[in-house]
């Protein structure tokens, strides 16, 4: 029950939120979103002590053994604390702006949550997958309604990129779904076992299915041509859901559905699609050095993260996986930090481009140390959330390939390169016509940036709870692929 | 009763007679008959009176209401001979029957009076 | 079975009706009617039996399709607003008789036993049809729209008749059940050469009715000339009427003969899609955007008919039952909006005259928009569903191409769709609150629900088909 409590309560607000319209909007979406976290941190407590994970099944399309099932082990118990935890801080985001109080807004954000919540839940593939397509809609509505300029095209676009990229993974699970014995099921155990059964060629085949759908959601190159706009035109919030929470979908299946139910699969096609993420690195970082609008740097920087996170969880090993879960949490938190620092910029100076800032911090010395040491986490310094994700799938790249694992750790150069770029040229120097008398931060402001940055450093300093947290569920999981 | 395609060729045969009569009479006439072409012979034929206008003027509407009509009522008698024919076999089952379908056509010209489509002048 | 007769004889009352009560109290007595009419199609539930000297079958599956029918033409009957300017000049109390009379076709048509009763019903359904395509009398497209349904559609009538005799011919009967015993027990080598003409012609004429390519032609421009409440009775009704009809003879009785249709029924669907979808992505009038639309959808039912499975039947009968609901969603706001906007812009059908309708009317807007996101085949709605279905359907029979296409053109079909959303939110218009009559809001809250309903939880219904 408590399940689909996590599940459905951010919805039946968002609902409540959509239709009524009420005035508090802000107030009324803040506190279910916090009650939603604690519900959550219950659950994953339960989780943590239960023998075998939880469990929740009701038959939902009896005739085909399709179930409405969710459990929480290790592997998503991670990703389901992500969304909770997140959730409340992006929409303490919206503060005192004109979307605080826009019911429309609050409502989507929340519908979105459940959606999230239910792609993370999920124990049937089909719910799985049902949710990963219904999470389009209220993020396309998001950035729809409230997108900056060009909105209608560049929305199009991801809508209609991602949809046909879900629509592979689709067929793929039919695929896997008919070759179940009796009257089928899609129980993702099930699916488990008898999709390793299947001959090599239709494993190849299923796995491009499902790697496509999963590489336009991350993206990984050369898959990822809607993102950058996306997450550039997307309001702020839109783009803290999708590069900290939604991505997560991309990278969460491949661990979930991909790696156990393609064993053969993966051999033939691990390593181009390890090739591939790289490159994505690289090229990510390459462009992100050369951007002038920072939002949309950042949004280079998560394209290259989250190759190197698709590289390690495709090693198959345990500590690409570990990795990869703990750099999945990570990168949530930094990114969704870094985001909302563009937005209070933006909100200040009207402005986005490198070259128009400079020396903020004459004014706000809180906020650069808050940028400085969300940047220094993205970069992934010793002692910051993002080092100990950073390491672990770096090392299981290598243990991989060793060249591949050489050219990879090239991207941790980079994106020092960029992120300090980013930092010197908007909070150091002289300060600009526009940046002058920039106003310092609200009280709401610090209270959503300063536990971010304690938790990068908290995430870098004692990593090992989430760590043993989530072991037991990637080693059953790494024990399924031996 | 097993016929093959090969039994039904005797009616082909006749088919094609008839059309190859048609096809041969055409091309006799034409080829045999004398060609005066004027502008008198050439006109369509209105027992003898100079044609005015054109044949294909709007009629009202009104005449293909009441000759579709006509029609409609003339076939649904042709229903009554057979059944007056077998009246003794189709019994009072037939009857009921063909009560049942003079009622609905009944209903039918009752429906065609009260919507006035009769009344020639509105 | 009763049905039939009881719905014939409502649709002559309701012309008598028509001398002394005004359309609003025929409208709610059609209503009525049909509500009868579906309480006595349940009635036979459970009951296989044949009626009129075995000529007419009522099974669970007859009796499905019938109530899916019959929901259409409610909830037709509870969007029609009045028919032009003036009901003296317009006869509704007719117009409601003849979708009675025409949903007596369709019933026939979806539990036939016999092949006369095929054609028959065909007809009835036809002939009706023709007349509503071309009841907007002083309109030309109206008129153009009813001429060629109307030769178009008798000439693939004589495909079908031709069919069925060449089918008699073949196995000396005309009953379903006898036809499908001499069939699966007779080699097909022993069988004359003209059967399999005869089931190709039939096929080719059922799918005339349910406009597949290369059989589509007149769909776009008949749609678009008749008024839209009986477009939206010919994208449903006709529609569902034809693919029970067509699923039945292709995998009933000349499932044995699969070799022999499954290419070119394979070849029909896949152009079907194509054409479809395709030229859907060009429409800039929202009507003909759904009769292509519509034409697309037949391409996903063929691939399921084509599929031959156990589960194919109920799969098609929640397949038409979540098009159905879209649908009607679909063309009852196109015609408030047109009506609308038929005053103030020159193409009141367009997108353009959509555009803006979330502002004054989120209502309006948020029921269009599910209908075509169902359409879209988008989850959270009935559409995704029946995609699911019908693509697990194929799939099972290891039809993997013709899957994968269908699955790029409803990639494709998301863009059209999303045109009319599009339009409706994210585009700046000025339209007033549109006045909305009560019966059609909650006919249009009805089936909004229903999407959303049989989306979230398909097994209410599944677990019935």
């Amino acid at each position: 029950m408590s399940l689909l409590f996590i599940l459905f309560f951010p919805l039946v607000i968002g609902a409540i939120l959509l239709v009524a319209k009420p005035k508090q909007a802000f107030a009324i979406s803040l506190i279910a979103s916090i009650i939603e976290l604690v519900a959550t941190i219950l659950v994953l407590k339960d989780a943590a002590t239960a023998e075998n994970g939880l469990v929740f099944t009701k038959p939902w399309i009896e005739e085909a053994g399709i179930s409405f099932s969710l459990w929480v082990d290790g592997v998503n118990g991670i990703l389901i604390g992500l969304c909770a935890l997140m959730v409340p801080f992006i929409v303490a985001t919206t503060a005192n702006s004109d979307k605080a109080n826009n019911s429309q807004y609050q409502g989507l954000m929340l519908a979105m949550q459940t959606a999230l919540m239910g792609a993370f839940l999920a124990k049937d593939a089909f719910l799985f997958y049902f949710f990963f397509e219904a999470s389009l809609l209220p993020i396309y509505f998001l950035a729809a309604i409230y997108g900056g300029e060009n909105k209608n095209a560049i929305t199009f676009k991801f809508f209609v990129y991602t949809l046909f990229g879900s629509l592979f993974l689709l067929i793929g699970l039919i695929y896997v779904y008919l070759v179940t014995p009796g009257s089928h099921s899609s129980d993702i155990e099930t699916l488990y076992q008898t999709a390793t059964m299947l001959p090599e060629r239709i494993q190849g085949n299923l796995f491009l299915a499902f790697f496509i759908a999963f590489a336009i959601k991350m993206p990984i190159f050369p898959f990822h041509t809607w993102q950058p706009d996306t997450y550039t035109v997307a309001p702020t919030q839109a783009t803290m859901l999708l590069s900290g929470i939604m991505l997560k979908m991309g990278t969460y299946g491949l661990i979930r559905l991909v790696l156990p139910m393609f064993p053969l699969g993966i051999i033939t096609w691990g390593n181009t699609a390890i090739i591939l993420s790289v490159i994505g690195i690289i090229y990510g970082s390459v462009i992100a050095i050369q951007q002038k609008d920072a939002k949309r740097l950042l949004a280079y920087s998560s394209f290259a993260h989250v190759g190197l996170m698709s590289a390690g969880i495709l090693s198959q090993s345990l500590e690409g996986i570990q990795g990869a879960l703990y750099q999945m949490l990570s990168h949530g938190i930094n990114i969704v930090g870094l985001f909302f620092i563009i937005e209070i910029i933006e909100r200040r100076t009207k402005s986005r481009e490198i070259a128009q800032l400079g020396g903020i911090t004459q004014y706000s010395y809180v906020l650069t140390v808050a940028f400085v040491i969300l940047s220094l986490g993205s970069v992934a310094l010793p002692l910051t959330n993002g080092f100990i994700g950073e390491f672990l799938l770096l090392k299981s790249v290598f243990d991989h390939d060793m060249i591949i694992g050489i050219v990879a750790g090239i991207s941790i150069i980079l994106g020092a390169v960029y992120t300090l770029r980013l930092i010197q040229k908007t909070m150091f120097g002289n300060f600009s016509r526009i940046t002058k008398d920039f106003e310092d931060l609200s009280a709401a402001e610090k209270w959503v940036l300063i536990p971010l940055c304690a938790f990068v450093i908290l995430g870098g300093v004692y990593p090992t709870w989430i760590l043993n947290f989530t072991e037991p569920g990637v080693q059953a999981l790494v024990s399924l692929l031996k | 009763m097993n016929y093959q395609p090969q039994d039904f060729l005797p009616i082909f045969v006749q088919l094609a007679a008839a059309l190859a009569f048609i096809v041969l009479v055409m091309v006799l006439t034409h080829a045999l008959g004398p060609k005066r072409h004027s502008a008198k012979k050439d006109d369509s034929f209105e027992c003898g009176i100079e044609s005015i206008g054109d044949a294909r003027t709007p009629i009202s509407v009104k005449y293909f209401l009441v000759a579709i009509l006509f029609v409609l009522f003339d076939l649904e008698i042709v229903f009554m001979y057979p059944w007056a024919v077998n009246f003794k076999q189709l019994a009072w089952n037939g009857f009921y029957e063909m009560i049942v379908f003079m009622g609905l056509l009944l209903a039918g010209f009752i429906y065609v009076i009260k919507k006035g489509i009769l009344t020639w002048e509105k | 079975m009763t049905a039939i007769i009881a719905l014939s004889l409502f649709g002559i009352s309701n012309l008598f009706l028509g001398f002394w009560f005004p359309r609003k109290t025929i409208q709610l007595v059609t209503l009525l009617f049909l509500v009868v009419s579906m309480a006595l199609t349940v009635s036979d539930w459970n009951h296989e039996l044949l009626w009129f000297g075995n000529m007419f079958r009522t099974t669970n599956t007859s009796i499905n399709f019938s109530l899916i029918i019959q929901l259409a033409a409610f909830f037709v009957v509870a969007f029609s607003k009045a028919f032009g300017q003036d009901d003296e000049h317009t006869h509704p109390a007719e117009y409601y008789a003849i979708m009675l009379f025409s949903v007596v076709g369709a019933i026939l048509m979806v539990s036939f036993d016999h092949m006369i009763v095929l054609f028959v019903g065909l007809e009835i359904l036809s002939v009706a049809m023709y007349v509503l395509t071309g009841s907007d009398k002083r309109n030309l497209r109206s008129n153009e729209a009813a001429i060629k349904y109307f030769l178009m559609g008798s000439f693939t009538t004589g495909f079908l008749l031709f069919g069925i005799t060449l089918v008699y011919g073949a196995t000396r009967s005309f009953y379903i059940s006898n036809i499908g015993t001499i069939l699966t027990t007779t080699a097909p080598e022993s069988m004359p050469s003209f059967l399999f003409i005869g089931v190709l012609l039939i096929i080719v004429g059922l799918l005339f009715k349910v406009s597949a390519a290369p059989f589509h032609f007149w769909t776009p421009d008949v749609y678009e000339g008749a008024p839209t409440i009986f477009t939206m009775f010919m994208s449903t009704i006709v529609k569902t009427a034809s693919f029970a009809a067509l699923f039945q003879l292709v995998s009933g009785i000349f499932g044995s003969l699969y070799t022999v249709w499954v290419l070119p029924v394979y070849f029909i669907s896949m152009l079907t899609l194509v054409v479809g979808n395709i030229s859907a992505v060009y429409q800039q009038s929202v009507k003909r955007m759904l009769a292509f639309s519509s034409i697309s959808h037949a391409g996903y039912l063929i691939l399921t008919v084509s599929s031959k499975q156990i589960s194919t039947t109920s799969s098609i009968l929640y397949y038409s039952l979540s098009y159905t609901l879209a649908t009607v969603v679909a063309f009852a706001v196109l015609i408030l909006v047109s009506e609308y906007q038929s005053a103030r812009v020159e193409k009141p059908e367009n997108f353009s005259s959509f555009e803006g309708l979330a502002k004054n009317n989120p209502g309006l807007a948020l029921c269009f928009s599910i209908s075509m996101l169902s359409l879209a085949g988008i989850p959270l709605t009935a559409g995704f569903w029946g995609k699911f279905f019908i693509f697990s359907d194929t799939f099972s029979r290891n039809i993997i191409y013709p899957v994968i296409l269908a699955i790029l053109m409803s990639a494709v079909g998301i863009y059209y769709y999303f045109k009319g959303i599009i339009a409706v939110y994210l585009k700046a218009g000025e339209i007033e609150k549109i006045e909305v009559p009560t019966l059609f809001k909650m006919a249009l809250w009805a089936c909004t629900l229903g999407t959303i309903i049989l989306g979230i939880y398909p097994s209410l219904v599944k677990s019935v088909f």
